[in-house]
């Protein structure tokens, strides 16, 4: 981190604030308009994409490594210390796809506009498993036998196949994956249109001209 | 007691509730109570929320259903006692994780975050995380009077237009305010690189926790091996 500026460091808290406040906003609507069994869905799927995109648009103006990571630490540490209590699975979570955003953009080395295509889908898809693998860490291991139980019982409920919890997880993975992809595109189109608005790089142009 | 403290107890407190089983579950709660009464009763304060106890006590209700094979029969339900008991433990581990760091970050105030940062040689992320905070407000002012605007200018006939504007200007006007924060650390002469003699000692209610939760772990391990 010796290559950051004061700058960086100022851009990285910018956009930090501003998932802070799409999650502290958006978040608190969407929890009072949908009932809980919708929430743990839409709420993640519309605060992940949205989350994704304010992170990767920050990339721009950053171009360090480690950027997006920083502007998830920054977001998950406000969210754990916010006076409303602490939110333990939700600061997880956007930590966790701050680490998956960076290591994509990681493995494009440059700024690419795949690489934040597939780093918004990979970061927003996690919240899938991510409500899986909170309640292990926080019930244990009985939490498996459980979660067995209810597909099982609820696949002969609803006279299903088992095997049909595994497609319903599919489809509900692939919702997922196209919200985050489509939050990484528009934070690529974002960015270039900021950054060319304001006389600064633009990552598409740098791209075009490699 | 000082940052370190704390952070030494949520550490302490989550690990403990991640190894330990059964009825020693109960014992680290009353530790965990006990020191949030004495230190910090706000970090006790999710002990009064509903969802809270929602979470918690969902283990409870549905181990004796799907855990292990029913053998109590209760009017139409069965219900297996195994099952009871693995939902106690599920329900007493989320209490105690939960609770440990609710105490962690109702203990800990902004700033201690930012020395702790500091004197972790993270003197920038410290200062990008106290800019975050002071800009919430603000941010949050600054999109409401854009979404107004384009509001009040037509916007709703030309929804993705102003949905594409209203994010290119809180974007540029983010970076403006970037600048602005750009100038006031350069006149300040602020440093990320420069190490910070910000004091963070050790207090000596730092040692009696570390004896306490030495004694405890002592505990632990003494009846683990019995």
């Amino acid at each position: 981190m010796s290559s950051y500026s004061v700058r960086s460091w100022v851009t990285i808290g910018l956009f930090g604030a501003l998932w802070t406040v799409v999650e502290m906003t958006l978040g608190s609507y969407l929890h009072v308009i949908f009932p809980p069994q919708a929430n743990t869905f839409l709420a993640g799927v519309v605060l992940g994409g949205l989350g994704v995109a304010v992170a990767l648009t920050g990339r721009h103006f950053v171009p360090e490594r480690g950027s997006v990571f920083l502007i998830g630490v920054v977001t998950a540490l406000l969210k754990l210390l916010s006076p409303g209590g602490v939110r333990l699975g939700p600061s997880v979570a956007i930590l966790v796809e701050g680490a998956l955003m960076e290591a994509v953009l990681w493995l494009a080395w440059r700024p690419r506009r795949w690489a934040f295509v597939a780093g918004g889908a990979l970061a927003v898809g996690w919240n899938l498993p991510h409500k899986f693998i909170m309640m292990r860490l926080l019930y244990g291991q009985g939490v498996l036998e459980v979660y067995t139980k209810m597909v099982q019982e609820g696949s002969r409920m609803l006279g299903l196949a088992p095997s049909a919890a595994w497609l319903i997880l599919a489809i509900l993975l692939l919702v997922y994956l196209i919200v985050g992809a489509i939050g990484g595109w528009g934070a690529w189109k974002l960015g270039g249109a900021v950054a060319r608005r304001l006389g600064r790089r633009d990552l598409a142009a740098s791209e075009v001209s490699r | 007691m000082s940052p370190w403290g704390y952070l030494l107890f949520t550490g302490w407190a989550a690990l403990a509730a991640v190894l330990v089983e059964g009825g020693w579950l109960a014992g680290l709660a009353l530790v965990e109570v006990a020191c949030g009464l004495l230190w910090n009763r706000a970090g006790l304060r999710v002990l009064r929320q509903p969802h809270f106890w929602a979470f918690v006590l969902a283990a409870v209700a549905v181990g004796p259903f799907l855990i292990g094979e029913p053998d109590v029969t209760w009017g139409p339900l069965h219900l297996s006692r195994a099952g009871l008991l693995a939902g106690l433990e599920m329900a007493g581990r989320a209490f105690v994780l939960m609770l440990a760091l609710s105490l962690g970050a109702a203990s800990l105030s902004l700033s201690d975050v930012v020395a702790v940062f500091d004197r972790l040689g993270l003197r920038g992320l410290g200062f990008a995380v106290a800019l975050a905070l002071n800009l919430l407000g603000t941010l949050q002012e600054m999109a409401t009077v854009v979404l107004q605007t384009l509001w009040l200018r037509g916007g709703t006939r030309r929804p993705v237009l102003a949905l594409r504007l209203f994010l290119i200007t809180t974007v540029a006007n983010l970076l403006r305010y970037g600048d602005e924060a750009v100038n006031a650390a350069a006149v300040r002469a602020f440093d990320p690189h420069k190490r910070q003699s910000v004091p963070l000692p050790l207090r000596q209610a730092d040692l009696w926790l570390l004896l306490l939760l030495a004694g405890c772990t002592g505990v632990l391990l003494a009846a683990h091996v019995v």
